[in-house]
C-alpha cells in the first residue's frame, strides 16, 4: 500500500530505474543519429574539445597574462578548460532544455513515452561528452605536466551530485519551455553573461582579492563553485572545504527534486498544450 | 482469470484549455493559483463503458467526435478532467503513424525504441526482434532509414512491434487502413488470434472493416457515447444519421 509510493526524495531514481531500459535505447539513439553520417563519428567527440583547449590556450595565456596569475601557461589552459567542460555542460542543456519537448513533441502526444526520461538522456548524453572532454583533459595534463593529483580520483564524487543538479534545471526548463517559447530566448540571452559570472576564465581567489563582496556573489553560482571544486582536485590536488562541500550537494539535491517535482506537477498539462 | 473489465470508463471528461494568447500559457503557471487565464474547450463529457476481457470494440464517429481523445486518455498519455478509468494490464498503442520514429534509424534501430516504449526489457527485445521483422515483412528496407518508407511500411513496423509487445490491451487509432491487401489481412488475422488472450480496442473509419472484426461497436458523438450495442446495428445507425446529415446539407446548399 504505503510500498507502492515511494518517498518523494526517491521518486525520481525510482521512475528512471523503471524506465532505465527505455533510457539506454533512446541515449543510443542519439549517438546513433548523431554520429550517422559523419565522417570521423564519434572522433569528433574528442576533436572538439581539443580544438577548444588549444584555441583558449593560445588566446587567453598569451594576450591576457594578468587572469592567469602566475600560473604557467599550460595550468592556466588547464584551469580554463576544466571550467569549460562543466560550463558548455551547462549551457548546451541550458539552451536545449527548454526545446526539448517541442523536439520530441511526437513522443510526448501520440506513444505512452514517460517524458520525464527525455530529460535523463539528454542528460547523459551531454555528461558523456563531457567525460570525453574530461579524458582529453587527463592525457592533456599527462603529457604537459607529466603527473596528475591523487584527489583526481574524487571527481565522481562532484560529478554525481552536479548530474543531479543539472538535471533538476532541465526538467524546470523542459516544462517552461513547453508552455512558452520565450524561455528559449531568455536562456540565450542569459547564458553568455552567465559564462563571465562563472569563474572559468579567472579563479574565485582572485575576485575575491579584488573586491571580497563580488566573490561572494558569484559564490551563488552553482555552476562557479563545481568548476572551482573540480579544479581543487582535478588540478591543484587540494581537499574543497567539506562544509562547502555538503552545501553543494544539499543545494543540488533540493534542485533536482524541485525540477522534478515541477515537471510532473505541469506534465499532464504539458500534453494538452504543446 | 478474474472477471473484471479490461477497459472501464466511469463518466470520463475531457476539457481543454483554450487560451486566446500563447502568453497566456506562462501566465496561467506562473499566476494560475490566483486567476484563470483560460477557457475550458470540453470535447468529452461523460463517458462511460466497459470493455470486457477479450473483446474487440470498435469506436466510430465523427471527425472531433473525442475518438482520438479518449484512447489518448486511456493511454494514459492525457489526464481526463473529471471521471475516473481502469485499463488492466500492459498497453500497446498504435496511435499515429509513425510517432515516435526517427527518420534517420533503421527500421530495426526503430523497433528497438519502440519495444523498449512499450516497457519490454533488452533481452525480450532481443528475443522478438527477428519476430517482428518477419511480421512486418518488408525485406530489406528493416535495416534501411525509415525516412526512405511508405506511409505502409511504417504502419507495418508499428504494428509488428505492437504485436510483439505483449500487452494485455491493444488501441489502435485508424492505422490499418494504410496498409496493403496482403497487410491488412494479417492484421486481422492477428487481431483475432490476439483477442484470445487480450483486449482490443480500435478507431476506424472503415466500417466494413469493423463490422466484420468487432464484437461490438460504440458511437461516439460530440463527446458522449450514443450507442453501443451489435457493430452491425449500431454501424447501420450512424450510416443513416450520416446520409441524413449529408442530404440536409444539401437540401440547404
Amino acid at each position: 500500500m504505503l510500498a507502492s509510493i515511494p518517498p518523494a526524495y526517491v521518486a525520481p531514481f525510482e521512475r528512471a530505474w523503471r524506465n532505465r531500459e527505455l533510457i539506454r535505447a533512446v541515449v543510443r539513439r542519439e549517438f546513433i543519429s548523431r554520429f550517422r553520417g559523419s565522417a570521423l563519428g564519434p572522433l569528433w567527440a574528442v576533436i572538439s574539445p581539443l580544438f577548444m583547449l588549444l584555441t583558449y590556450t593560445a588566446l587567453f595565456s598569451l594576450t591576457v597574462p594578468q587572469l592567469s596569475a602566475g600560473m604557467s601557461v599550460t595550468d592556466y589552459a588547464s584551469s580554463i578548460f576544466i571550467g569549460l567542460i562543466a560550463f558548455n555542460l551547462f549551457s548546451e542543456l541550458a539552451y536545449r532544455a527548454p526545446m526539448l519537448l517541442h523536439e520530441h513533441v511526437n513522443f510526448v502526444k501520440k506513444s505512452i513515452f514517460p517524458s520525464e526520461t527525455i530529460a535523463w538522456t539528454a542528460t547523459i548524453r551531454a555528461f558523456t561528452y563531457a567525460g570525453v572532454a574530461f579524458a582529453v583533459y587527463i592525457v592533456f595534463r599527462l603529457l604537459t605536466a607529466g603527473t596528475l593529483p591523487l584527489t583526481i580520483v574524487l571527481t565522481p564524487l562532484l560529478v554525481v551530485p552536479f548530474f543531479l543538479f543539472i538535471l533538476g534545471v532541465v526538467w524546470f526548463l523542459m516544462a517552461l519551455g513547453a508552455f512558452t517559447r520565450d524561455v528559449a530566448h531568455i536562456m540565450a540571452s542569459i547564458v553568455p553573461v552567465l559564462m563571465f559570472a562563472t569563474p572559468i576564465f579567472y579563479r574565485l581567489d582572485q575576485i575575491a582579492a579584488m573586491s571580497g563582496s563580488m566573490a561572494l556573489w558569484l559564490r551563488l553560482n552553482i555552476v562557479g563553485d563545481y568548476i572551482e571544486m573540480l579544479r581543487s582536485v582535478a588540478l591543484d590536488g587540494t581537499l574543497p572545504n567539506i562544509f562547502g562541500y555538503l552545501a553543494l550537494v544539499a543545494i543540488s539535491y533540493a534542485v533536482f527534486i524541485g525540477g522534478y517535482q515541477f515537471f510532473m506537477r505541469y506534465k499532464s498539462v504539458i500534453v494538452d498544450v504543446i | 482469470m478474474s472477471s473484471e473489465p479490461s477497459i472501464l470508463c466511469a463518466g470520463v471528461g475531457k476539457a481543454f484549455q483554450l487560451y486566446a494568447h500563447q502568453n497566456d500559457q506562462l501566465k496561467q503557471i506562473l499566476f494560475g493559483l490566483w486567476k484563470k487565464f483560460y477557457k475550458d474547450k470540453w470535447v468529452l463529457h461523460d463517458v462511460n463503458f466497459t470493455v470486457e476481457k477479450g473483446e474487440r470494440v470498435g469506436i466510430v464517429g465523427r471527425n472531433g467526435a473525442g475518438k482520438t481523445t479518449l484512447l489518448q486518455i486511456l493511454c494514459g498519455i492525457t489526464q481526463p478532467t473529471k471521471g475516473d478509468f481502469r485499463v488492466a494490464g500492459r498497453i500497446a498503442p498504435i496511435l499515429a503513424l509513425g510517432s515516435g520514429f526517427d527518420g534517420l534509424l533503421t527500421g530495426r534501430e526503430n523497433a528497438r525504441i519502440g519495444a523498449a516504449i512499450l516497457g519490454l526489457s533488452r533481452k525480450e527485445v532481443d528475443a522478438c526482434i527477428d519476430d517482428i521483422a518477419a511480421f512486418a515483412d518488408i525485406g530489406s528496407f528493416f535495416e534501411q532509414p525509415m525516412r526512405t518508407y511508405s506511409m505502409g511500411m511504417i504502419a507495418r513496423v508499428a504494428f509488428a512491434i505492437c504485436a510483439y509487445a505483449k500487452a494485455d490491451v491493444l488501441i489502435v487509432d485508424e492505422a490499418l487502413s494504410v496498409g496493403d491487401e496482403i497487410f491488412q489481412r494479417k492484421c486481422e488475422r492477428f487481431i483475432a488470434d490476439f483477442a484470445k488472450t487480450g483486449t482490443i480496442l480500435m478507431v476506424s473509419h472503415d466500417l466494413n472493416f469493423l463490422a466484420a472484426l468487432c464484437d461490438r461497436v460504440l458511437w461516439l458523438e460530440g463527446g458522449v457515447v450514443r450507442e453501443v450495442g451489435d457493430p452491425k446495428k449500431v454501424i447501420a445507425d450512424y450510416r443513416r444519421a450520416m446520409l441524413a446529415e449529408e442530404d440536409q446539407a444539401s437540401g440547404v446548399a
